[in-house]
């Protein structure tokens, strides 16, 4: 339909590709992407046809590409549990509370879920440890650093 | 409560005088304790036990064991100990010893307690919050991330791999939010 041969439709295809994913990549402006593709001398039509697909897409390229980054497995969701262990074969009449927790884990496209106990004191620790570094990015320190890096 | 045969075969046996004189029956229940409640392989190289034969003090001390497990188990008082090593012949006197020993040693309980299989015991959390800057793939991320690690414990093994995992502050305090909700919960059903 194009009339052209394959090879040329193949390298047209993989020319656009590199320009938008490394556009994309390093979030270039408009003004350097089209400082960019003037050196290419298309028309002017085409030069802004290329911008608006770049900003149009380059959202959804640079979500793609965060995932090719090295990664460990992230958090999806947690279920929780309230036991109490009354006896087990080593030990009559007990009255011993736990905390039972499916941690569900998400690894390139792969859901995982674990099943994790703890006791009502590690709990507490575990709330006052994770709080404690909910509330770091507040602190003066994390704010300066992120208002310094833009 | 009650003992297998094997083990009031045991008993019996610690209560001959003749296999079992007074020094090494309380060195037997010594080590009998200590390998339950401190250490592995305490006790048996007690000196006063080096003349027993070896089939005879392996018996003897799983007799023991059992014995004291058994208790533990049942939260026995001393009657109900004492009436189950009557009944394996033993005399007044070396019952009296074992409940003494069995009295002072309140760990027993707590042996028992921690022995059966639990899923993995998260023991410890660690964190740690950092800023993305770039990646080779994607520049200019700009994004606080956090890595959480928590320390777990294998109730066979002892240690196993930690669960490590990656969230964003969204996430994390969808994870916090959770476990004070399961905290309150707790609490509620503490109070009741």
């Amino acid at each position: 339909k194009l009339k052209v041969g394959t090879e040329t439709v193949q390298q047209g295809v993989e020319g656009l590709m590199f320009l938008l994913t490394e556009s994309a990549k390093l979030m270039i402006s408009e003004v350097d992407f089209q400082d960019s593709i003037h050196v290419l001398g298309f028309s002017d039509e085409l030069n802004k046809l290329l911008l608006q697909l770049y900003l149009d897409n380059r959202k959804e390229i640079r979500s793609i590409l965060s995932e090719l980054a090295p990664k460990l497995p992230s958090y999806h969701s947690l279920e929780w549990r309230l036991d109490v262990q009354l006896a087990s074969r080593s030990l009559r009449q007990q009255i011993k509370p736990a905390v039972t927790l499916k941690l569900h884990l998400n690894q390139n496209e792969d859901q995982s879920a674990q099943v994790l106990q703890t006791d009502p004191s590690t709990l507490l620790h575990l709330i006052q440890q994770l709080e404690q570094a909910l509330g770091e990015m507040k602190t003066n320190h994390c704010r300066r650093i992120v208002r310094n890096m833009k | 409560m009650e003992l297998s045969a094997y083990a009031q075969g045991g008993w019996r046996l610690l209560g001959d005088p003749r296999r079992f004189p007074r020094r090494p029956y309380a060195a037997l229940l010594r080590a009998a304790f200590r390998s339950l409640l401190d250490h592995p392989r305490a006790g048996l190289d007690d000196p006063d036990l080096k003349d027993i034969d070896p089939t005879v003090l392996k018996h003897c001390h799983a007799a023991a064991a059992t014995c004291i497990l058994e208790a533990g188990k049942h939260k026995a008082d001393i009657a109900a100990i004492s009436t189950c090593l009557e009944d394996c012949k033993l005399d007044k006197e070396r019952i009296e010893q074992f409940c003494t020993e069995y009295q002072c040693r309140e760990l027993v309980t707590v042996v028992s307690f921690s022995i059966g299989r639990s899923p993995l015991h998260i023991t410890d959390v660690s964190w740690r919050l950092e800023y993305q800057i770039k990646s080779n793939q994607l520049h200019k991320t700009y994004q606080p991330s956090y890595l959480v690690t928590l320390n777990v414990e294998n109730s066979d093994s002892g240690s196993h791999p930690d669960v490590s995992f990656s969230c964003t502050m969204e996430q994390l305090q969808d994870l916090v939010g959770k476990l004070k909700d399961a905290a309150k919960s707790l609490e509620r059903a503490t109070q009741m």
